[in-house]
C-alpha cells in the first residue's frame, strides 16, 4: 500500500535536492544555507525565500521534521520518509549520470 | 516632516514586485532610503550617503511565533527587514561590487510566493462575490433611511474592487507562466 507513496514528490527540484541532503542530521537554516553551497562545490546557492518555502512543504508533507528552537533557530531533520523520498532520488540521479557519463566520449 | 526625510506615492500592482524592487534600488543609488510603508502605495525614505542597496520582497502571513524564525532566517543571511505591508515584507542587503544577492533562489520558489498571494486574492473574490450577491438583492429595494444612499454608492464600488482582483488574479498568473518559461 505505501509503494508509491513517493513517488508524487519525485524528481526533487536541484534545491531542495541538496537541502535534503544536508538534513541527514539535525540543522538550522543558516547552517543548510551555508552547508548546499559548499557540498554543491557552489554550484548551487539557496536564497533565504527559497529555503523558508522549502521547509515549510517539506514539514508539511512530513518529509522533515522539526527537532529544535534555540535563539529564534528551527533545526530540522529527515524523518523516515524523507529518507526514502532522499533515496529513490539518489537511485534516479544515479541512473542519469550513469547514462550521462557513458556518452560522454561522444560529446 | 523633517528635511532628511520624505515620502512618495507610487503604486505599484502585486505583480510588479520586481520593478519596484528596482526603484527603490535606484531611490538608495540617489541617497534615499526606505524607512517604511504606510498604506500601499505611501513609501517614506530617510536621506542617507548614497549606496547601492538592493531590495527584496516577500509575501507571508505567519503566526507570531513562526514569524521569529523567519525573520532570524534572513538577517542571517544578511538581509535587513525593513517593513512589513499587508503581507509583504521588505528586506535589504547591499550589493558587493554589483553583485546582486537573491532571496529565491529558484523558478519554483518565486511561483510558490505568487501563490501565496493568489490564494489570498482568490479568498477575497469569494468575500467580494457574496457581497455582490447581498447587495444586488438588498440594496436596490425601497429603503425608508436616508443613510442608504451612501450604501449604494459603496454598493457600486463593490463590482469595482471586484475587476480589480480578477484583473490582478490574471495578471499574476501570467506572470508564473511567464516565469516558468524562462
Amino acid at each position: 500500500m505505501l509503494r508509491d507513496d513517493t513517488k508524487k514528490y519525485l524528481p526533487l527540484t536541484e534545491s531542495t535536492y541538496y537541502i535534503m541532503l544536508t538534513l541527514v542530521e539535525p540543522l538550522h537554516g543558516y547552517a543548510v544555507m551555508q552547508k548546499v553551497e559548499e557540498i554543491s562545490k557552489g554550484t548551487v546557492k539557496v536564497g533565504p525565500g527559497t529555503l523558508y518555502g522549502a521547509f515549510t512543504s517539506l514539514e508539511k508533507e512530513g518529509l522533515i521534521i522539526k527537532v529544535k528552537e534555540e535563539n529564534r533557530r528551527k533545526s530540522y531533520v529527515l524523518t523516515p520518509k524523507g529518507k526514502k523520498v532522499l533515496m529513490n532520488q539518489i537511485k534516479r540521479l544515479e541512473i542519469m549520470t550513469q547514462k550521462g557519463l557513458s556518452v560522454t566520449d561522444l560529446l | 516632516m523633517a528635511e532628511n526625510a520624505i515620502r512618495k506615492i507610487k503604486w505599484f500592482w502585486p505583480w510588479q514586485d520586481e520593478q519596484e524592487e528596482a526603484w527603490l534600488r535606484s531611490m538608495s543609488q540617489k541617497g534615499w532610503h526606505l524607512s517604511s510603508i504606510g498604506l500601499p502605495c505611501i513609501y517614506r525614505f530617510r536621506a542617507g550617503e548614497p549606496q547601492d542597496y538592493v531590495y527584496r520582497l516577500d509575501y507571508q502571513t505567519l503566526k507570531k511565533e513562526d514569524q521569529q524564525d523567519y525573520l532570524q532566517l534572513f538577517s542571517d543571511a544578511g538581509w535587513e527587514h525593513l517593513c512589513q505591508m499587508s503581507g509583504w515584507h521588505y528586506f535589504r542587503t547591499e550589493a558587493i561590487e554589483g553583485e546582486v544577492a537573491e532571496i529565491f533562489t529558484d523558478v519554483e520558489s518565486k511561483v510558490t510566493k505568487y501563490k501565496r498571494l493568489l490564494i489570498f486574492m482568490a479568498f477575497f473574490v469569494v468575500i467580494e462575490a457574496i457581497c455582490v450577491a447581498i447587495f444586488t438583492h438588498n440594496v436596490w429595494g425601497d429603503y425608508p433611511y436616508s443613510w442608504w444612499g451612501i450604501i449604494r454608492v459603496i454598493s457600486l464600488l463593490v463590482p469595482l474592487v471586484m475587476g480589480c482582483l480578477i484583473y490582478a488574479i490574471i495578471k499574476l498568473m501570467l506572470r508564473i507562466r511567464q516565469l516558468r518559461r524562462l
